[in-house]
């Protein structure tokens, strides 16, 4: 649900009584004509409002709650769940994981040699909001959402699985699941950890918890996902290959 | 209105033809540079002026309009044949080149031979009309014959129609599908062509369009594949420019 352009226009007046629109988006580097369509139709992006508060230095979850679609984001933040937080740790860094732990075991007892798995890559990755409703999905959870927002469950579905998620459907999805409201958002990339309020090594903290069993079974079921992802875009590209091969 | 539509028709065609000619030299699909230019040849003799011309030449019998339903025959089986290797529809194969299609082909192009020898075909006219006009005996052969050409195409698109309707649901690229879109619409109005004769007489200028309509989309749909390839293969290098 965008947000009321002349809601946005009180805020933004708010926060720089003086500056021109140019100037907001000099500042912000969102694009004017981007900017000028979203005022003429009335409704600005949530993105928008994020790219300019960032400029502002202000915390684009407080600027969110000023809207009065977003308010409930208003007050202290709800530290996010250990799931969510093992959930926004990309494929490859659980998998790194592993490797460094199971050198770490056969190194022995030697603390000073262990290796050490690269810090994580920050969230979101390629797969963080089908992976983050994973982790907060008690097996209703879906159902919950369609019928609180009135998605039709196949196009959540979707948006899940091309790694997408609307401001409003990720806010209504940590609702449903009773979880921080910010996940979802940290989860598509519209916020960034800190901005949710997410202490910093959380993520890496809630990692160093699971236990070597733990961790193998995740790991390897984000690698079963990822196979039959890329084995189906191998079949698509080939598909699309003899398409081009006969009629090309 | 009708008039524009042939003659558009007609360049779409030509032009695509024409933009086949370098990668036809090159040997990449000739049959598709084939299936355009059949297509031009079909549009061409559809339309009044130059039928009545090349008709003249051929002894003026209308052997021409029976060259026509031969060469769309021959533009719908290639197209056939095209998509059902490019769309692997290997249980619609049998439909079209095993013996059920054969059969299919035979039974109708006979029909349509004996139909055309039996009818009074003497005088060029587009379409048939002026033979259409002569005799009621004349009439309802020249309904028949239309009937039997329409047949062919109908039944090819009928059996192609599925694996179109599974690609425009695909993953496959945007253009890929508007492509298989186009076919499967082209290949409707062929089916619903099969139902002229009991279409009222004030929806003529409905049959010239679902017949042109068609062979646009036919010859558009082809061309989006096409394009959607040479799209792929100029991304492509820029990509892996992009990634050193």
């Amino acid at each position: 649900m965008p947000l009321p352009a002349k809601a946005f226009q009180r805020w933004l007046h708010g926060i720089a009584p003086q500056a021109s629109t140019a100037d907001i988006c000099r500042i912000s580097g969102v694009k004017r004509t981007t900017l000028a369509q979203q005022l003429v139709r009335g409704k600005v992006a949530e993105s928008t409002v994020v790219s300019i508060s960032r400029a502002f230095n202000i915390n684009p979850v407080a600027a969110l709650a000023t809207f009065a679609n977003y308010s409930e984001l208003a007050g202290s933040p709800v530290l996010p769940t250990a799931a969510e937080l093992v959930s926004q740790i990309a494929t490859m860094d659980l998998l790194s994981a592993v490797i460094a732990r199971s050198a770490g075991a056969a190194g022995g007892g030697d603390d000073v040699d262990k290796p050490q798995a690269p810090p994580l890559t920050p969230a979101p990755h390629a797969t963080s909001v089908k992976n983050w409703v994973d982790a907060i999905d008690d097996g209703e959870l879906r159902h919950r959402v369609s019928v609180a927002t009135g998605i039709a469950p196949q196009n959540y579905s979707a948006q899940l699985t091309a790694n997408r998620l609307t401001p409003e459907l990720a806010i209504a999805t940590s609702r449903a699941a009773g979880v921080g409201l910010t996940g979802g958002l940290v989860a598509t990339g519209m916020i960034t950890e800190s901005e949710a309020g997410w202490p910093s090594g959380a993520r890496q903290a809630a990692l160093d918890a699971l236990s070597d069993g733990e961790l193998a079974a995740l790991a390897g079921e984000r690698l079963q996902a990822l196979g039959k992802t890329l084995k189906r875009q191998e079949q698509d590209h080939q598909q699309t290959k003899t398409i081009w091969e006969n009629l090309g | 209105m009708i008039e524009i539509l042939q003659w558009s028709t007609l360049a779409v065609c030509c032009a695509a033809a024409l933009a086949r000619i370098p990668s036809a030299v090159r040997g990449e699909n000739r049959s598709l540079f084939y299936i355009f230019v059949l297509a031009t040849l079909a549009i061409l003799l559809s339309i009044d002026g130059p039928y009545v011309a090349i008709d003249g030449l051929l002894g003026g019998s209308n052997v021409a309009n029976l060259i026509l339903r031969f060469v769309l025959f021959a533009v719908i089986f290639f197209i056939g044949l095209r998509c059902v290797n490019a769309f692997g529809a290997d249980q619609q194969r049998r439909w079209l080149l095993g013996v059920p299609g054969i059969v299919v082909f035979g039974l109708i192009a006979g029909v349509m031979v004996v139909f055309f020898t039996m009818m009074d075909s003497s005088g060029s006219s587009a379409g048939l009309v002026a033979v259409y006009e002569r005799s009621t005996r004349n009439a309802h052969l020249v309904e028949y014959y239309g009937a039997a050409g329409r047949a062919y195409p109908a039944y090819v698109s009928l059996v192609l129609l599925p694996a179109m309707v599974k690609a425009v649901g695909s993953r496959l690229p945007v253009l890929v599908r508007a492509g298989a879109l186009l076919l499967a619409v082209g290949g409707v109005c062929l089916t619903v062509s099969l139902l002229f004769p009991f279409f009222p007489e004030p929806w003529s200028p409905l049959k010239f369009i679902i017949n042109y309509g068609a062979a646009l989309c036919f010859v558009v749909g082809l061309a989006a594949f096409w394009i959607a390839r040479v799209r792929a293969t100029q991304l492509a290098p820029q990509k892996s420019s992009t990634a050193k």
